[in-house]
Protein backbone atom coordinates (compact mmCIF):
# COMPACT_ATOMS: atom_id res chain seq x y z
CA UNK A 1 0.00 0.00 0.00
CA UNK A 2 1.37 3.37 -1.02
CA UNK A 3 1.15 6.06 1.67
CA UNK A 4 1.64 9.81 1.25
CA UNK A 5 5.24 9.45 2.39
CA UNK A 6 6.12 6.44 0.26
CA UNK A 7 8.16 7.48 -2.79
CA UNK A 8 6.42 6.70 -6.08
CA UNK A 9 9.78 5.69 -7.59
CA UNK A 10 12.53 4.04 -5.61
CA UNK A 11 15.93 2.72 -6.73
CA UNK A 12 17.67 0.62 -4.09
CA UNK A 13 21.29 -0.26 -4.85
CA UNK A 14 20.59 -0.57 -8.58
CA UNK A 15 23.41 -1.51 -10.95
CA UNK A 16 23.21 -2.05 -14.67
CA UNK A 17 25.95 -3.65 -16.68
CA UNK A 18 25.91 -4.43 -20.41
CA UNK A 19 28.02 -7.27 -21.74
CA UNK A 20 30.89 -7.78 -21.86
CA UNK A 21 31.74 -5.38 -19.05
CA UNK A 22 30.18 -1.97 -19.63
CA UNK A 23 28.93 -0.56 -16.33
CA UNK A 24 26.22 2.09 -16.88
CA UNK A 25 24.84 2.36 -13.33
CA UNK A 26 26.56 1.42 -10.13
CA UNK A 27 24.72 1.04 -6.83
CA UNK A 28 22.21 3.81 -7.55
CA UNK A 29 19.91 4.82 -4.71
CA UNK A 30 17.18 7.26 -5.62
CA UNK A 31 13.74 8.23 -4.41
CA UNK A 32 11.18 10.37 -6.20
CA UNK A 33 8.08 11.55 -4.40
CA UNK A 34 4.61 11.62 -5.88
CA UNK A 35 3.96 14.83 -7.82
CA UNK A 36 7.64 15.76 -8.14
CA UNK A 37 9.23 17.19 -11.25
CA UNK A 38 12.73 15.81 -11.55
CA UNK A 39 15.24 16.64 -14.25
CA UNK A 40 17.77 13.96 -15.03
CA UNK A 41 20.83 15.32 -16.72
CA UNK A 42 24.18 14.04 -17.84
CA UNK A 43 26.27 13.73 -20.95
CA UNK A 44 25.21 11.59 -23.90
CA UNK A 45 25.82 7.95 -23.01
CA UNK A 46 25.72 8.66 -19.26
CA UNK A 47 22.79 6.26 -18.86
CA UNK A 48 19.76 8.58 -18.73
CA UNK A 49 17.81 6.52 -21.25
CA UNK A 50 18.84 3.30 -19.50
CA UNK A 51 17.48 4.63 -16.21
CA UNK A 52 14.15 5.45 -17.85
CA UNK A 53 14.02 2.08 -19.64
CA UNK A 54 14.55 0.35 -16.32
CA UNK A 55 11.50 2.17 -14.97
CA UNK A 56 9.06 0.90 -17.61
CA UNK A 57 10.76 -2.47 -17.55
CA UNK A 58 12.11 -2.42 -21.06
CA UNK A 59 15.25 -3.64 -19.29
CA UNK A 60 16.05 -5.36 -16.03
CA UNK A 61 18.74 -4.21 -13.58
CA UNK A 62 21.82 -6.39 -13.15
CA UNK A 63 21.35 -6.05 -9.40
CA UNK A 64 19.29 -4.03 -6.92
CA UNK A 65 15.62 -3.30 -6.52
CA UNK A 66 13.32 -0.86 -8.33
CA UNK A 67 9.87 -0.04 -6.99
CA UNK A 68 7.38 1.92 -9.08
CA UNK A 69 4.04 2.93 -7.56
CA UNK A 70 4.24 0.00 -5.17
CA UNK A 71 5.27 -2.57 -7.81
CA UNK A 72 8.58 -4.33 -7.33
CA UNK A 73 9.90 -4.58 -10.89
CA UNK A 74 12.37 -7.37 -10.10
CA UNK A 75 9.58 -9.77 -9.16
CA UNK A 76 7.10 -8.55 -11.77
CA UNK A 77 5.87 -11.31 -14.09
CA UNK A 78 5.70 -10.77 -17.85
CA UNK A 79 1.92 -10.73 -17.76
CA UNK A 80 1.98 -7.87 -15.23
CA UNK A 81 4.28 -5.64 -17.30
CA UNK A 82 1.40 -4.14 -19.37
CA UNK A 83 -0.29 -3.06 -16.12
CA UNK A 84 2.91 -1.33 -14.97
CA UNK A 85 3.15 0.48 -18.30
CA UNK A 86 -0.39 1.77 -18.00
CA UNK A 87 0.82 3.70 -14.94
CA UNK A 88 3.63 5.33 -16.93
CA UNK A 89 3.39 7.67 -19.88
CA UNK A 90 6.56 7.72 -21.97
CA UNK A 91 7.61 10.53 -24.32
CA UNK A 92 10.52 10.02 -26.71
CA UNK A 93 12.80 12.33 -28.62
CA UNK A 94 11.80 10.62 -31.89
CA UNK A 95 8.06 10.75 -31.01
CA UNK A 96 7.41 7.08 -31.90
CA UNK A 97 4.15 7.78 -33.71
CA UNK A 98 2.56 5.46 -36.25
CA UNK A 99 2.64 7.27 -39.55
CA UNK A 100 -0.22 5.22 -41.05
CA UNK A 101 -2.56 6.12 -38.21
CA UNK A 102 -4.21 9.50 -37.73
CA UNK A 103 -3.42 11.79 -34.80
CA UNK A 104 -6.67 10.67 -33.17
CA UNK A 105 -5.85 6.96 -33.64
CA UNK A 106 -2.31 7.37 -32.30
CA UNK A 107 -3.59 8.96 -29.10
CA UNK A 108 -6.54 6.56 -28.82
CA UNK A 109 -4.16 3.56 -28.66
CA UNK A 110 -3.43 4.24 -24.98
CA UNK A 111 -7.13 4.10 -24.15
CA UNK A 112 -8.05 1.19 -26.40
CA UNK A 113 -5.63 -1.09 -24.53
CA UNK A 114 -7.65 -0.32 -21.38
CA UNK A 115 -10.78 -1.66 -23.08
CA UNK A 116 -12.66 1.64 -22.94
CA UNK A 117 -15.78 2.07 -25.04
CA UNK A 118 -15.62 3.91 -28.34
CA UNK A 119 -17.56 6.93 -27.04
CA UNK A 120 -15.35 7.24 -23.95
CA UNK A 121 -12.22 7.00 -26.08
CA UNK A 122 -13.49 9.68 -28.44
CA UNK A 123 -14.40 12.04 -25.61
CA UNK A 124 -11.08 11.75 -23.80
CA UNK A 125 -8.90 11.87 -26.91
CA UNK A 126 -10.67 15.01 -28.10
CA UNK A 127 -10.23 16.63 -24.67
CA UNK A 128 -6.52 15.87 -24.54
CA UNK A 129 -5.89 16.95 -28.13
CA UNK A 130 -7.69 20.22 -27.43
CA UNK A 131 -5.47 20.54 -24.36
CA UNK A 132 -2.28 20.30 -26.40
CA UNK A 133 -3.71 22.60 -29.07
CA UNK A 134 -4.20 19.98 -31.76
CA UNK A 135 -7.97 19.53 -31.69
CA UNK A 136 -8.23 20.81 -35.25
CA UNK A 137 -5.62 18.38 -36.56
CA UNK A 138 -6.91 15.11 -35.11
CA UNK A 139 -7.72 13.63 -38.53
CA UNK A 140 -4.33 14.43 -40.00
CA UNK A 141 -1.44 11.98 -40.13
CA UNK A 142 1.93 12.45 -38.34
CA UNK A 143 3.92 13.12 -41.54
CA UNK A 144 1.60 16.07 -42.21
CA UNK A 145 2.56 17.71 -38.88
CA UNK A 146 5.59 19.75 -37.79
CA UNK A 147 8.10 18.31 -35.31
CA UNK A 148 6.60 20.32 -32.45
CA UNK A 149 3.10 19.14 -33.31
CA UNK A 150 4.25 15.54 -33.51
CA UNK A 151 5.82 15.84 -30.07
CA UNK A 152 2.57 17.27 -28.71
CA UNK A 153 0.73 14.23 -30.16
CA UNK A 154 3.29 12.02 -28.42
CA UNK A 155 2.64 13.89 -25.14
CA UNK A 156 -1.12 13.55 -25.64
CA UNK A 157 -0.71 9.79 -26.11
CA UNK A 158 1.43 9.57 -22.97
CA UNK A 159 -1.07 11.43 -20.75
CA UNK A 160 -4.47 10.53 -22.18
CA UNK A 161 -4.92 7.61 -19.78
CA UNK A 162 -3.94 9.89 -16.87
CA UNK A 163 -0.90 7.96 -15.67
CA UNK A 164 0.59 8.98 -12.31
CA UNK A 165 4.13 8.95 -13.78
CA UNK A 166 5.47 10.55 -16.95
CA UNK A 167 8.91 9.74 -18.30
CA UNK A 168 10.28 12.11 -20.91
CA UNK A 169 13.44 11.12 -22.75
CA UNK A 170 14.96 14.23 -24.38
CA UNK A 171 11.50 15.27 -25.63
CA UNK A 172 12.78 18.60 -26.96
CA UNK A 173 15.90 17.19 -28.59
CA UNK A 174 14.49 17.59 -32.11
CA UNK A 175 12.64 20.86 -31.57
CA UNK A 176 13.46 24.52 -32.11
CA UNK A 177 13.40 27.11 -29.31
CA UNK A 178 9.74 28.05 -29.71
CA UNK A 179 8.49 24.44 -29.87
CA UNK A 180 10.69 23.58 -26.91
CA UNK A 181 9.03 26.31 -24.87
CA UNK A 182 5.60 24.93 -25.82
CA UNK A 183 6.55 21.43 -24.71
CA UNK A 184 8.02 22.72 -21.43
CA UNK A 185 4.83 24.64 -20.73
CA UNK A 186 2.81 21.44 -21.23
CA UNK A 187 5.10 19.51 -18.90
CA UNK A 188 4.72 22.10 -16.16
CA UNK A 189 0.93 22.05 -16.60
CA UNK A 190 0.88 18.25 -16.26
CA UNK A 191 3.07 18.46 -13.16
CA UNK A 192 0.80 21.11 -11.69
CA UNK A 193 -2.11 18.67 -12.12
CA UNK A 194 -0.27 16.12 -9.97
CA UNK A 195 1.74 13.99 -12.37
CA UNK A 196 5.19 12.84 -11.29
CA UNK A 197 7.59 13.74 -14.09
CA UNK A 198 11.07 12.43 -14.70
CA UNK A 199 12.55 14.53 -17.49
CA UNK A 200 15.83 13.40 -19.05
CA UNK A 201 17.75 16.11 -20.87
CA UNK A 202 21.31 17.24 -21.50
CA UNK A 203 20.15 20.82 -22.18
CA UNK A 204 20.72 22.75 -18.94
CA UNK A 205 18.68 25.75 -20.16
CA UNK A 206 15.54 23.67 -19.67
CA UNK A 207 15.94 23.33 -15.91
CA UNK A 208 17.90 26.47 -15.03
CA UNK A 209 14.89 28.61 -14.15
CA UNK A 210 12.48 25.76 -13.59
CA UNK A 211 11.12 24.42 -10.34
CA UNK A 212 12.01 20.82 -9.47
CA UNK A 213 15.01 18.77 -8.49
CA UNK A 214 17.94 18.25 -10.82
CA UNK A 215 19.90 15.01 -10.73
CA UNK A 216 23.06 14.34 -12.66
CA UNK A 217 24.04 10.88 -13.86
CA UNK A 218 27.78 10.58 -14.13
CA UNK A 219 30.16 7.64 -14.08
CA UNK A 220 27.28 5.35 -13.16
CA UNK A 221 26.29 7.36 -10.06
CA UNK A 222 23.43 9.80 -9.44
CA UNK A 223 24.38 13.15 -7.91
CA UNK A 224 21.99 15.84 -6.72
CA UNK A 225 22.66 19.10 -8.58
CA UNK A 226 19.92 21.21 -7.03
CA UNK B 1 -11.20 -6.16 -23.46
CA UNK B 2 -14.05 -7.18 -25.70
CA UNK B 3 -14.11 -9.00 -29.02
CA UNK B 4 -15.76 -5.90 -30.37
CA UNK B 5 -12.56 -3.86 -29.86
CA UNK B 6 -10.39 -6.59 -31.40
CA UNK B 7 -12.60 -6.83 -34.49
CA UNK B 8 -12.73 -3.05 -34.80
CA UNK B 9 -8.94 -2.87 -34.65
CA UNK B 10 -8.59 -5.79 -37.08
CA UNK B 11 -10.85 -4.14 -39.67
CA UNK B 12 -9.14 -0.80 -39.18
CA UNK B 13 -5.75 -2.54 -39.76
CA UNK B 14 -7.09 -4.28 -42.86
CA UNK B 15 -8.24 -0.94 -44.22
CA UNK B 16 -4.92 0.75 -43.45
CA UNK B 17 -2.72 -2.10 -44.70
CA UNK B 18 -4.96 -3.11 -47.59
CA UNK B 19 -2.00 -3.67 -49.93
CA UNK B 20 -0.13 -6.09 -47.65
CA UNK B 21 -3.34 -7.86 -46.70
CA UNK B 22 -4.24 -8.37 -50.35
CA UNK B 23 -0.77 -9.68 -51.22
CA UNK B 24 -0.88 -12.19 -48.34
CA UNK B 25 -4.34 -13.37 -49.38
CA UNK B 26 -3.19 -13.75 -53.00
CA UNK B 27 -0.16 -15.76 -51.85
CA UNK B 28 -2.47 -18.06 -49.88
CA UNK B 29 -4.76 -18.38 -52.92
CA UNK B 30 -1.93 -19.15 -55.36
CA UNK B 31 -0.26 -21.67 -53.07
CA UNK B 32 -3.55 -23.45 -52.46
CA UNK B 33 -4.58 -23.17 -56.10
CA UNK B 34 -1.73 -25.43 -57.22
CA UNK B 35 -2.50 -27.92 -54.47
CA UNK B 36 -6.27 -27.96 -55.10
CA UNK B 37 -5.75 -28.21 -58.87
CA UNK B 38 -3.38 -31.13 -58.42
CA UNK B 39 -5.81 -32.83 -56.04
CA UNK B 40 -8.67 -32.23 -58.46
CA UNK B 41 -6.71 -33.88 -61.26
CA UNK B 42 -5.75 -36.81 -59.07
CA UNK B 43 -9.31 -37.21 -57.82
CA UNK B 44 -10.63 -37.49 -61.36
CA UNK B 45 -7.74 -39.66 -62.45
CA UNK B 46 -8.53 -42.02 -59.62
CA UNK B 47 -12.18 -42.13 -60.66
CA UNK B 48 -11.17 -42.71 -64.27
CA UNK B 49 -8.76 -45.49 -63.42
CA UNK B 50 -11.22 -46.93 -60.90
CA UNK B 51 -13.92 -47.08 -63.56
CA UNK B 52 -11.46 -48.56 -66.01
CA UNK B 53 -10.36 -51.15 -63.51
CA UNK B 54 -13.87 -52.18 -62.51
CA UNK B 55 -13.86 -54.73 -65.30
CA UNK B 56 -10.64 -56.12 -64.02
CA UNK B 57 -11.43 -59.32 -62.23
CA UNK B 58 -10.53 -62.99 -61.90
CA UNK B 59 -12.06 -65.85 -63.86
CA UNK B 60 -11.88 -69.19 -62.07
CA UNK B 61 -12.40 -72.21 -64.37
CA UNK B 62 -13.51 -75.32 -62.54
CA UNK B 63 -12.57 -78.84 -63.56
CA UNK B 64 -15.04 -80.29 -66.06
CA UNK B 65 -15.40 -83.48 -64.07
CA UNK B 66 -16.14 -81.67 -60.81
CA UNK B 67 -19.21 -83.01 -59.02
CA UNK B 68 -22.04 -80.39 -59.27
CA UNK B 69 -22.68 -80.62 -55.50
CA UNK B 70 -19.16 -79.20 -54.86
CA UNK B 71 -19.92 -75.99 -56.76
CA UNK B 72 -21.94 -74.23 -53.97
CA UNK B 73 -19.11 -74.87 -51.48
CA UNK B 74 -16.54 -73.27 -53.82
CA UNK B 75 -18.96 -70.38 -54.42
CA UNK B 76 -19.31 -69.81 -50.66
CA UNK B 77 -15.54 -69.93 -50.08
CA UNK B 78 -14.92 -67.43 -52.89
CA UNK B 79 -17.54 -65.04 -51.50
CA UNK B 80 -15.87 -65.04 -48.10
CA UNK B 81 -12.44 -64.14 -49.46
CA UNK B 82 -11.08 -60.74 -48.51
CA UNK B 83 -11.18 -58.18 -51.32
CA UNK B 84 -13.77 -60.09 -53.35
CA UNK B 85 -16.68 -57.78 -54.05
CA UNK B 86 -18.95 -60.16 -55.92
CA UNK B 87 -18.96 -63.70 -57.34
CA UNK B 88 -20.95 -64.72 -60.42
CA UNK B 89 -21.38 -68.33 -61.44
CA UNK B 90 -21.18 -69.00 -65.17
CA UNK B 91 -22.56 -72.42 -66.05
CA UNK B 92 -21.23 -74.27 -69.16
CA UNK B 93 -24.50 -73.41 -70.91
CA UNK B 94 -24.23 -69.72 -70.04
CA UNK B 95 -20.62 -69.75 -71.26
CA UNK B 96 -21.74 -71.35 -74.51
CA UNK B 97 -24.43 -68.70 -75.10
CA UNK B 98 -21.91 -65.94 -74.40
CA UNK B 99 -19.55 -67.51 -76.92
CA UNK B 100 -22.33 -67.68 -79.44
CA UNK B 101 -23.17 -64.01 -79.09
CA UNK B 102 -19.45 -63.12 -79.22
CA UNK B 103 -18.95 -65.02 -82.47
CA UNK B 104 -22.00 -63.40 -84.09
CA UNK B 105 -21.69 -64.11 -87.84
CA UNK B 106 -19.06 -66.79 -87.27
CA UNK B 107 -21.40 -68.81 -85.04
CA UNK B 108 -21.47 -71.72 -87.49
CA UNK B 109 -18.00 -72.65 -86.18
CA UNK B 110 -19.85 -74.14 -83.24
CA UNK B 111 -21.92 -76.47 -85.41
CA UNK B 112 -21.90 -79.97 -83.94
CA UNK B 113 -20.45 -78.81 -80.66
CA UNK B 114 -22.40 -79.68 -77.53
CA UNK B 115 -23.58 -76.67 -75.44
CA UNK B 116 -21.97 -78.15 -72.31
CA UNK B 117 -18.44 -78.52 -73.69
CA UNK B 118 -17.11 -75.44 -71.81
CA UNK B 119 -16.11 -75.75 -68.16
CA UNK B 120 -18.16 -74.10 -65.41
CA UNK B 121 -16.55 -70.96 -64.06
CA UNK B 122 -16.79 -68.15 -61.53
CA UNK B 123 -16.26 -64.46 -62.32
CA UNK B 124 -14.85 -62.54 -59.38
CA UNK B 125 -15.20 -58.77 -59.09
CA UNK B 126 -12.49 -57.31 -56.89
CA UNK B 127 -13.06 -54.35 -54.64
CA UNK B 128 -11.10 -51.29 -55.97
CA UNK B 129 -9.38 -53.70 -58.32
CA UNK B 130 -6.90 -51.30 -59.82
CA UNK B 131 -5.61 -50.26 -56.47
CA UNK B 132 -5.15 -53.87 -55.35
CA UNK B 133 -3.21 -55.31 -58.22
CA UNK B 134 -0.88 -57.26 -55.96
CA UNK B 135 -3.91 -58.61 -54.12
CA UNK B 136 -5.43 -59.88 -57.39
CA UNK B 137 -2.24 -61.73 -58.19
CA UNK B 138 -2.08 -63.28 -54.73
CA UNK B 139 -5.76 -64.30 -54.85
CA UNK B 140 -5.39 -65.84 -58.28
CA UNK B 141 -2.35 -67.86 -57.25
CA UNK B 142 -4.10 -69.07 -54.10
CA UNK B 143 -7.29 -70.13 -55.91
CA UNK B 144 -5.28 -71.89 -58.61
CA UNK B 145 -3.97 -74.29 -56.01
CA UNK B 146 -7.45 -75.54 -55.05
CA UNK B 147 -8.20 -79.13 -56.21
CA UNK B 148 -11.56 -78.07 -57.74
CA UNK B 149 -9.92 -75.47 -59.93
CA UNK B 150 -8.58 -76.14 -63.38
CA UNK B 151 -7.27 -72.70 -64.36
CA UNK B 152 -7.34 -69.10 -63.18
CA UNK B 153 -7.18 -66.10 -65.52
CA UNK B 154 -6.70 -62.51 -64.50
CA UNK B 155 -5.19 -60.69 -67.48
CA UNK B 156 -1.65 -61.17 -66.23
CA UNK B 157 0.22 -59.32 -68.97
CA UNK B 158 -1.59 -55.99 -68.94
CA UNK B 159 -2.13 -56.31 -65.23
CA UNK B 160 1.62 -56.12 -64.70
CA UNK B 161 1.89 -53.07 -66.93
CA UNK B 162 -0.99 -51.42 -65.12
CA UNK B 163 0.59 -52.31 -61.83
CA UNK B 164 3.80 -50.51 -62.78
CA UNK B 165 1.88 -47.48 -64.09
CA UNK B 166 -0.35 -47.31 -61.02
CA UNK B 167 2.66 -47.57 -58.72
CA UNK B 168 4.48 -44.76 -60.50
CA UNK B 169 1.38 -42.52 -60.52
CA UNK B 170 0.86 -43.07 -56.80
CA UNK B 171 4.49 -42.18 -56.07
CA UNK B 172 4.41 -39.05 -58.23
CA UNK B 173 1.10 -37.90 -56.73
CA UNK B 174 2.22 -38.52 -53.16
CA UNK B 175 5.62 -36.85 -53.59
CA UNK B 176 4.15 -33.93 -55.57
CA UNK B 177 1.36 -33.46 -53.05
CA UNK B 178 3.72 -33.41 -50.09
CA UNK B 179 6.10 -30.99 -51.83
CA UNK B 180 3.29 -28.66 -52.85
CA UNK B 181 1.78 -28.70 -49.39
CA UNK B 182 5.15 -28.01 -47.77
CA UNK B 183 5.95 -25.18 -50.16
CA UNK B 184 2.48 -23.69 -49.61
CA UNK B 185 2.93 -23.76 -45.83
CA UNK B 186 6.44 -22.27 -46.15
CA UNK B 187 5.34 -19.46 -48.47
CA UNK B 188 2.34 -18.60 -46.31
CA UNK B 189 4.40 -18.66 -43.08
CA UNK B 190 7.11 -16.45 -44.65
CA UNK B 191 4.59 -13.95 -45.94
CA UNK B 192 2.92 -13.71 -42.54
CA UNK B 193 6.33 -13.30 -40.91
CA UNK B 194 7.15 -10.43 -43.27
CA UNK B 195 3.79 -8.82 -42.53
CA UNK B 196 4.44 -9.03 -38.80
CA UNK B 197 7.99 -7.75 -39.31
CA UNK B 198 6.71 -4.78 -41.31
CA UNK B 199 4.50 -3.84 -38.37
CA UNK B 200 7.21 -4.27 -35.74
CA UNK B 201 7.09 -0.56 -34.86
CA UNK B 202 3.39 -0.77 -34.19
CA UNK B 203 3.91 -3.78 -31.90
CA UNK B 204 6.62 -1.89 -30.01
CA UNK B 205 4.33 1.11 -29.45
CA UNK B 206 1.44 -1.09 -28.39
CA UNK B 207 3.65 -2.77 -25.79
CA UNK B 208 4.81 0.65 -24.64
CA UNK B 209 1.29 1.90 -23.94
CA UNK B 210 0.49 -1.20 -21.90
CA UNK B 211 -1.20 -3.52 -24.35
CA UNK B 212 -1.45 -7.13 -23.22
CA UNK B 213 -0.25 -9.91 -25.51
CA UNK B 214 -3.80 -10.95 -26.32
CA UNK B 215 -4.69 -7.35 -27.25
CA UNK B 216 -1.70 -7.19 -29.61
CA UNK B 217 -2.20 -10.65 -31.09
CA UNK B 218 -5.99 -10.52 -31.40
CA UNK B 219 -6.31 -8.39 -34.54
CA UNK B 220 -3.37 -10.19 -36.21
CA UNK B 221 -5.09 -13.53 -35.58
CA UNK B 222 -8.40 -12.22 -36.92
CA UNK B 223 -6.56 -10.98 -40.02
CA UNK B 224 -4.82 -14.38 -40.41
CA UNK B 225 -8.17 -16.14 -40.07
CA UNK B 226 -9.67 -13.97 -42.81
CA UNK B 227 -6.61 -14.34 -45.05
CA UNK B 228 -6.68 -18.13 -44.69
CA UNK B 229 -10.44 -18.38 -45.13
CA UNK B 230 -10.69 -16.02 -48.10
CA UNK B 231 -7.43 -17.22 -49.72
CA UNK B 232 -8.30 -20.90 -49.58
CA UNK B 233 -11.97 -20.37 -50.49
CA UNK B 234 -10.85 -18.40 -53.55
CA UNK B 235 -8.52 -21.25 -54.57
CA UNK B 236 -11.34 -23.79 -54.26
CA UNK B 237 -13.72 -21.38 -56.00
CA UNK B 238 -11.36 -20.86 -58.96
CA UNK B 239 -11.00 -24.62 -59.47
CA UNK B 240 -14.79 -24.99 -59.20
CA UNK B 241 -15.25 -22.29 -61.82
CA UNK B 242 -12.73 -24.08 -64.04
CA UNK B 243 -14.64 -27.32 -63.51
CA UNK B 244 -18.03 -25.83 -64.44
CA UNK B 245 -16.47 -24.11 -67.47
CA UNK B 246 -14.74 -27.23 -68.81
CA UNK B 247 -17.42 -29.79 -67.94
CA UNK B 248 -19.64 -29.13 -71.00
CA UNK B 249 -16.56 -29.21 -73.24
CA UNK B 250 -15.43 -32.57 -71.94
CA UNK B 251 -18.92 -34.07 -71.83
CA UNK B 252 -18.66 -35.17 -75.44
CA UNK B 253 -15.10 -36.38 -75.20
CA UNK B 254 -14.42 -39.89 -76.46
CA UNK B 255 -11.91 -40.37 -73.68
CA UNK B 256 -14.40 -39.65 -70.91
CA UNK B 257 -17.44 -41.34 -72.44
CA UNK B 258 -19.48 -42.96 -69.76
CA UNK B 259 -17.34 -41.51 -67.01
CA UNK B 260 -18.10 -39.03 -64.29
CA UNK B 261 -16.07 -35.82 -64.44
CA UNK B 262 -16.64 -34.49 -60.97
CA UNK B 263 -15.62 -31.71 -58.61
CA UNK B 264 -13.80 -32.51 -55.41
CA UNK B 265 -16.16 -33.67 -52.66
CA UNK B 266 -16.85 -31.31 -49.75
CA UNK B 267 -15.18 -33.88 -47.47
CA UNK B 268 -11.95 -32.86 -49.22
CA UNK B 269 -12.27 -29.12 -49.83
CA UNK B 270 -13.89 -28.22 -46.51
CA UNK B 271 -10.95 -29.65 -44.49
CA UNK B 272 -8.51 -27.97 -46.93
CA UNK B 273 -10.09 -24.59 -46.15
CA UNK B 274 -10.14 -25.42 -42.45
CA UNK B 275 -6.54 -26.61 -42.31
CA UNK B 276 -5.29 -23.61 -44.34
CA UNK B 277 -7.10 -21.18 -42.05
CA UNK B 278 -5.68 -22.96 -39.03
CA UNK B 279 -2.18 -22.95 -40.60
CA UNK B 280 -2.42 -19.18 -41.14
CA UNK B 281 -3.46 -18.64 -37.52
CA UNK B 282 -0.74 -20.94 -36.14
CA UNK B 283 1.83 -19.35 -38.51
CA UNK B 284 0.91 -15.90 -37.22
CA UNK B 285 1.14 -17.07 -33.61
CA UNK B 286 4.63 -18.44 -34.22
CA UNK B 287 5.72 -15.39 -36.20
CA UNK B 288 4.60 -13.09 -33.40
CA UNK B 289 6.16 -15.05 -30.57
CA UNK B 290 9.53 -13.36 -31.05
CA UNK B 291 8.01 -9.87 -31.04
CA UNK B 292 5.93 -10.43 -27.97
CA UNK B 293 8.78 -11.14 -25.61
CA UNK B 294 8.59 -8.48 -22.94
Amino acid sequence: MLTAETPIISFQGVSKKYPPNHLVMSDVNLEIEKGELVFLTGQSGAGKTTLLRLLFRAELPTSGKIIVDGMDLSSLSRSQVPYLRRKIGVIFQDFKLLSNKSVFENVALSLEVLGLRKEQVKKRVCQVLEGVGLGHKMHQYPPQLSGGEQQRVSIARAVVNRPPIILADEPTGNLDKLRTAEVMLLMHELNARGATILFATHDERLYQDSPGRVLRLESGKVEVVS
Amino acid sequence: MTLNILFRRAFSDIKQNAGTQTVTTIVVTLSLLIFVFFSFLYFNLERFVGHFGRELGIVVYLKKDLAPDRIPAVFATLQKMEGVKSVTYVSPEEAYYRLESYLKDEVNILDGVEPGFLPPSFELEIDRALFQLTRIKELAEKIARWPEVDKVQYGQEWLHRLEAFSHLTKMVVAAGGVLLLLSAVFVVASTIKLTVYARQEELEILRLVGATNSFIQGPFLIEALLQGLIGSSLAVGIIYAMYTYTKPMLAGSQLLRGLDYQFLPYTFWAPVIGVTTLACIVGTLFSMRRFLKL
